[in-house]
């Protein structure tokens, strides 16, 4: 049975369909489609809070160092013997440390970090893990994505869960990950999120068709799910099935609907994301890395006020397992300077004091080299946090490099507190219905 | 549980079925062509099919033993400067070959008489994803996607021997550095976790002590072949599975193979990959079963699959999202068009997410929904409109041409009096499948807003919008 709000939709498509026959309303489509889609979603809604949202709410920017960083070589115990002893080919000399105290300091490369900590900017939490760390990089990193149990499934993220109790009804790019696939701390009931790597082909062309304007008026029609179909009522022909073998109840009509609302959400953002990238340039200068692309694209897409509450970037390569050290280096040496930039644009923008940031790996290394002058998978490690909101400071102990848990450092801080203070005290939302439990909070903001 | 088909139910649609899943689609005549052999006998003839190997030549690739001449140049160089020119030497000479193997492969794909040979060539490199990113050398990724065919069908245990004994494996994995005494646990790792057993099913001690089997594993620098160094293995005794033994990586590869658990991973996998995500645990313990009973032969588990009941039945048929190379070569095949420029490849399966040769890590590919994105299908949406018109809108298309569409083939002067008449064959074609009627609406509606006869300009416009839609990304 139809709701009157579904009546509604449906006699409004009628009407799309209708003047689009004509030829006429194509500039408004996108409002009809804006409406379809937050009228959609609004219905699905099972709870909804008031959560800032607009154009001066904060925004959260995650980077997923991928592969494992190796957080002894990033902040580098350079006061502790052990470390030398450890890692006889790979430990960097003391002197060439950019310290933070006595005991730890900042890898070489990391110059710009350490300027970003003096300014009062930069905040470094040390030990972050879990208990019984997975050393799987793909377990792993879906235990960080997800923030579940290490003994526990879950398909769905933890900002994708954020999405679905704190942003419902929001434009789809809420979620903004550059990068070919939609990361799994995405993953949502409602699918909310979008992924994409240049924006000049994140949009439908229609160009190419001997009619453009028809043939884009009807993809367009096409790509916004009717309400009823998408809720799986398509009346006289159920769509794609035979009907030949009686078969069980099909759980394929989620993958139509999924594909409907990618659709419907992919058209909708490639037409706010594109009018802002076509307009907006940054005024910094990046390295010309996929990092440096990445953040430099979100830096513009903040500026341009796109109204999305997390922006997902990942730096790959950091699974070191031989010959680390010149790979390290470039690594860091990209890091530094990708978010040296990125601060510097916000800052010139105003809206430093809008973003926070926050690194993760999977794991850290093992504290020992291996044979092959390379780490191989370990578990706790440093994370950085930036931003004009950040108290800066180092934060929590640095973990023993003689008590190990199997080779590899003991967590003391747990990733989960990290994300509820980032919920609750930047993103204004209460932690536990998108993490589960309530999570001891940090004070580094 | 796995019933045969009865033939009376065999028809257009299943058979449309089968070509999609055991191959990468096909015509409407080669389609018809398959029905025509019965359910029975067209599982038979995509098992045993004609050896095609002589039409698809391998592209140039560097030698090893040239590639060891350029190392042993770079070693004998005295200064930074002339290693450095030699190394751009070497770049240079090798800089087409991967974009020549992709190329070759695809084609093969395109017009291979042995599809079923491919695609489950297509799944090993999944399973066993391996990335030239590391390797970083065509003639031993060419050389692994050879060996990988050659025991698509065959029986697991062997592959996975054969996987062991692969120079681009040793590499990929580290067992290049496993050494005796120093083992590397990479490969031992990943052998348990990806390749056979799943996560969960050992402990980290296995891990250790199967990666101290899986030492003296070389790749001989002149011939690029695997070389056995039998004083680098570690010859003591090793507690793996409970059992003590001196044991060899091969026996290692026995004992895993013969735990039902490797079983239900590998029976899981074929399952999600040729048929539907999330089987029941009664499939699994029953493509399971097939798999221990048989030795793990795989051509013999996938006939009883591809004969099956429950491969035909409506929530399964029609419900798989394309990956980007079987949407790309199928919609070539459907299209009767040749494989776009070199540079349109490269650049549609980098956006789509799926380069050969370079998974994007050991675990290959998610498949399913992660194919999908807002982006990556907008990107087919638009791909699908390049290959119909020619014109030049995506990255790599611009000064390219595409072949002339055989529209009165896909379309004959006949048909184009009266929109369903048109319509209906078109259906097919696209979806080997019924659509929604909103959808056969829609396609109705923007036919009639056009005069008869309709012109080619008008069918490629329909074509476009018909596979600009949701529905196109499943077979």
């Amino acid at each position: 049975m139809k709701t009157p709000q579904e009546q509604t939709l449906h006699t409004r498509r009628q009407f799309l369909r209708t003047s689009m026959l004509g030829g006429a309303l194509a500039s408004t489509v996108p409002l009809f489609l804006e409406k379809t889609f937050l009228s959609l979603d609004s219905m699905a809604a099972s709870t909804t809070g008031q959560y800032p949202t607009g154009k001066d709410a904060p925004i959260l920017v995650v980077l997923q160092l991928a592969g494992g960083n190796d957080g002894i070589n990033t902040l580098v115990p350079f006061g502790d013997d052990t470390y030398y002893r450890m890692r006889p080919k790979l430990a960097l000399p003391a002197k060439q440390i950019l310290g933070i105290n006595d005991y730890a300091g900042l890898h070489p490369r990391l110059t710009g970090l350490k300027d970003l900590y003096g300014a009062g900017n930069l905040a470094m939490i040390q030990g972050v893990g879990y208990p019984n760390p997975n050393r799987s990089h793909f377990r792993s990193t879906e235990i960080w994505q997800t923030a579940s149990d290490e003994n526990v499934i879950e398909s769905h993220g933890w900002l994708g869960r954020y999405f679905d109790s704190c942003c419902q009804g929001s434009d789809p790019s809420v979620g903004v990950a550059i990068g070919g696939q939609t990361p799994q701390a995405f993953a949502s009931i409602h699918g909310q999120g979008v992924a994409f790597t240049n924006p000049e082909q994140f949009r439908y062309m229609s160009e190419s068709a001997s009619d453009p304007k028809s043939t884009d008026a009807f993809m367009r029609e096409i790509n916004a799910p009717a309400p009823d179909a998408a809720h799986g009522n398509d009346g006289e022909n159920n769509g794609g099935s035979i009907g030949m073998v009686a078969g069980s109840p099909s759980t394929a009509g989620d993958t139509v609907e999924f594909l409907q609302r990618t659709a419907l959400g992919a058209q909708m953002s490639s037409d706010k994301i594109l009018a802002i990238t076509r307009k907006t340039k940054s005024s910094v200068n990046y390295p010309n890395s996929a990092l440096g692309n990445s953040l430099n694209l979100v830096s513009r897409l903040i500026a341009g006020g796109l109204p999305t509450r997390v922006y997902y970037v990942s730096q790959g390569g950091f699974d070191t397992h031989a010959n680390q050290l010149p790979t390290h280096d470039r690594l860091m040496g990209d890091l530094n300077g990708a978010l040296s930039s990125f601060s510097a644009d916000l800052k010139a923008q105003g809206n430093f004091d809008r973003v926070l940031m926050i690194s993760f790996s999977e794991f850290g290394r093992r504290v020992a080299e291996n044979a092959s002058g390379g780490t191989d998978h370990g578990a706790a490690a440093p994370l950085f946090i930036l931003g004009g909101g950040v108290k800066p400071g180092l934060y929590g102990k640095y973990p023993s490099l003689t008590e190990l848990n199997e080779g590899d450092l003991k967590f003391s801080t747990d990733f989960r507190s990290v994300y509820a203070t980032a919920l609750e005290k930047w993103l204004g939302v209460p932690s536990e219905q998108v993490l589960g439990r309530k999570y001891p909070l940090l004070p580094f903001i | 549980m796995l019933l045969p088909l009865p033939e009376k139910l065999w028809n257009r649609f299943t058979a449309g079925h089968l070509l999609n899943r055991a191959g990468f689609g096909g015509t409407p005549g080669e389609i018809a062509t398959l029905q025509s052999f019965g359910a029975k006998g067209a599982v038979e003839s995509i098992l045993k099919p004609d050896d095609d190997e002589d039409l698809f030549p391998v592209p140039f690739l560097l030698q090893p033993k040239d590639r060891f001449v350029y190392r042993q140049r770079i070693q004998a160089a005295s200064t930074e400067g002339e290693k450095r020119a030699i190394r751009q030497e070497l770049n240079l000479a090798e800089r087409p070959s991967m974009i020549d193997l992709r190329v070759w492969w695809l084609n093969r794909m395109r017009y291979t008489s042995a599809p079923l040979q491919e695609k489950a060539t297509l799944f090993w490199h999944g399973h066993f994803a391996t990335s030239n990113q590391k390797v970083n050398d065509p003639y031993l990724m060419w050389q692994q996607n050879e060996t990988l065919r050659h025991y698509a069908l065959g029986k697991f245990p062997d592959l996975l021997k054969a996987m062991s004994r692969d120079p681009a494996m040793i590499r990929w994995l580290d067992l290049e550095s496993s050494h005796k005494g120093h083992p590397n646990e990479n490969f031992a790792r990943e052998v348990m976790e990806l390749f056979s057993l799943g996560e969960g099913h050992y402990r980290e001690e296995d891990i250790q002590e199967a990666a101290r089997a899986f030492t003296g594993y070389r790749i001989d620098q002149e011939t690029g072949y695997f070389r056995d160094a039998p004083r680098d293995w570690d010859s003591g005794e090793k507690y793996f599975f409970g059992q003590m033994g001196d044991f060899t990586g091969d026996q290692i590869i026995d004992l895993i193979v013969a735990r039902p658990e490797c079983a239900r991973f590998i029976g899981r996998k074929l399952w999600v990959f040729f048929v539907s995500d999330n089987p029941s645990e009664e499939i699994i313990n029953c493509v399971a079963d097939l798999l221990l009973n048989s030795g793990y032969d795989i051509g013999g588990t996938l006939r009883v699959i591809f004969q099956s009941t429950l491969f035909y039945e409506s929530s399964v048929m029609h419900h798989q999202i394309k990956s980007p190379v079987q949407w790309l070569i199928q919609t070539t095949k459907i299209l009767e068009i040749p494989l776009p420029d070199d540079r349109v490849i490269e650049n549609a399966l980098s956006s789509l997410g799926q380069i050969l040769f370079a998974p994007p890590n050991v675990k290959g590919w998610d498949g399913g929904r992660s194919w999908i994105s807002a982006s990556s299908l907008l990107y087919r949406y638009n791909l699908a409109a390049y290959l119909l018109s020619g014109k030049a809108h995506i990255s790599g298309g611009g000064g390219t041409k595409t072949a002339l569409l055989p529209l009165q083939r896909i379309a004959p002067s006949a048909d184009r009096f009266e929109s369903a008449l048109l319509l209906d064959p078109l259906v097919f074609r696209l979806f080997n499948s019924h659509i929604s009627m909103k959808e056969r609406g829609d396609f109705l509606t923007f036919l009639q807003n056009h005069s008869t006869p309709y012109t080619d300009n008008v069918i490629r416009d329909l074509l476009q919008i018909m596979m600009g839609t949701p529905e196109y990304q499943l077979c």
